[in-house]
């Protein structure tokens, strides 16, 4: 299955990255390795936010500038409000990339 | 209602130019030109804001701007689009905008061949009109299908306009290259709507109020 490697900048996704460089530069770790270990992450992270993750945000905000090209929806929000079932925060500037995981099964 | 005419209230109409005292508001311009120039249009869209490019759907990039209002559709041929706009120079500034950023993109865009392609204009003459009566009198000009659409269409000679006209009163214009075409087929219906003006039965309807709206006469009292 073709995976998105979008989540690798997440937080998580960016200290994988930062771990499994270190491994490889201390020879823990093959780079074919490393890189498998990216891969299943761009399908862990796919399938966990399919099946694990049951809450809902809605996001509400100054839509300043949006953009659609190769499928890819890009928007940057000004003041935008984050909120779900029990928190919620306000954010001046958020940039939302969004894919289309339909995309993905064709 | 306020934005009826733009003049109204704050100086007279001009009755000589508009007899029937009311002016049809513009409410949508679309105007084309050439930027002369073959145009790279994904490099377009992911470069400048606000642009979509679906080529799967439509082979053109659509793009916005914020003041004057409007969407352009800009084709690889250097071919573009400008609609939305409420006047004829705010569409010429609109694309004059388009084609400045394509320029900034790197395109040496130039601007050829502006022209307006269409006028929408609108306006409420506030009389409830007999459509069928309008249709049957005017069967050369109209086609008045209330189960396919509750407007009469009615396709003027000259000038060469059509008109959708609605039983609230409502109308809209559409069809100019001009705004006086706008105008002038307004003027030119005007006379034949008061003609076919429906005659409200409000004795009927007064006795039904007090019926009809309990709450309002209560609130009132």
């Amino acid at each position: 299955m073709a995976t998105f490697e979008l989540y690798r900048r997440s937080t998580i996704g960016m200290c994988l990255t930062e771990t499994l460089d270190d491994m490889v530069q201390n020879g823990t770790l093959s780079p074919e390795l490393a890189f498998q270990v990216l891969v299943q992450f761009d399908k862990s992270m796919t399938e966990a936010l399919e099946t694990k993750v049951k809450s809902k945000v809605t996001i509400k905000g100054h839509l300043h500038t949006y953009r659609f090209c190769d499928n890819v929806w890009t928007f940057i929000l000004q003041d935008a409000m984050f909120k779900n079932e029990d928190a919620q925060e306000t954010v001046g500037r958020v940039k939302i990339v969004a894919c289309d995981s339909k995309l993905l099964t064709q | 209602m306020a934005e009826q005419g733009g003049v109204e209230g704050s100086q007279p109409v001009d009755l000589s130019k508009h007899p029937s005292g009311i002016i049809p508001t513009l409410q949508n311009i679309v105007s084309t030109v050439n930027l002369d120039c073959k145009l790279e249009l994904k490099q377009i869209a992911l470069q400048a804001r606000n642009a979509e490019y679906n080529p799967k759907r439509f082979a053109a990039v659509i793009m916005r701007i914020r003041e004057p209002k409007t969407t352009a559709l800009i084709f690889a041929s250097g071919k573009m689009v400008c609609t939305g706009a409420k006047s004829e120079q705010q569409s010429k500034l609109a694309a004059r905008k388009y084609a400045r950023i394509i320029q900034k993109l790197g395109f040496a865009a130039k601007f050829k061949d502006f022209k307006i392609q269409n006028i929408v204009g609108s306006c409420d003459v506030k009389f409830p009109i007999r459509l069928e009566g309008l249709a049957y009198s005017h069967g050369a000009f109209s086609s008045y299908e209330p189960e396919l659409f509750p407007g009469l269409i009615y396709r003027m000679k000259q000038p060469k306009i059509v008109l959708l006209i609605f039983v609230s009163g409502k109308i809209v214009i559409t069809g100019a290259k001009v705004r006086d075409e706008t105008y002038t087929a307004f003027e030119n219906i005007y006379p034949v709507l008061t003609e076919f003006r429906k005659v409200q039965q409000w004795y009927a309807s007064q006795s039904l109020c007090p019926a009809l709206y309990p709450t309002f006469n209560s609130y009132h009292a």
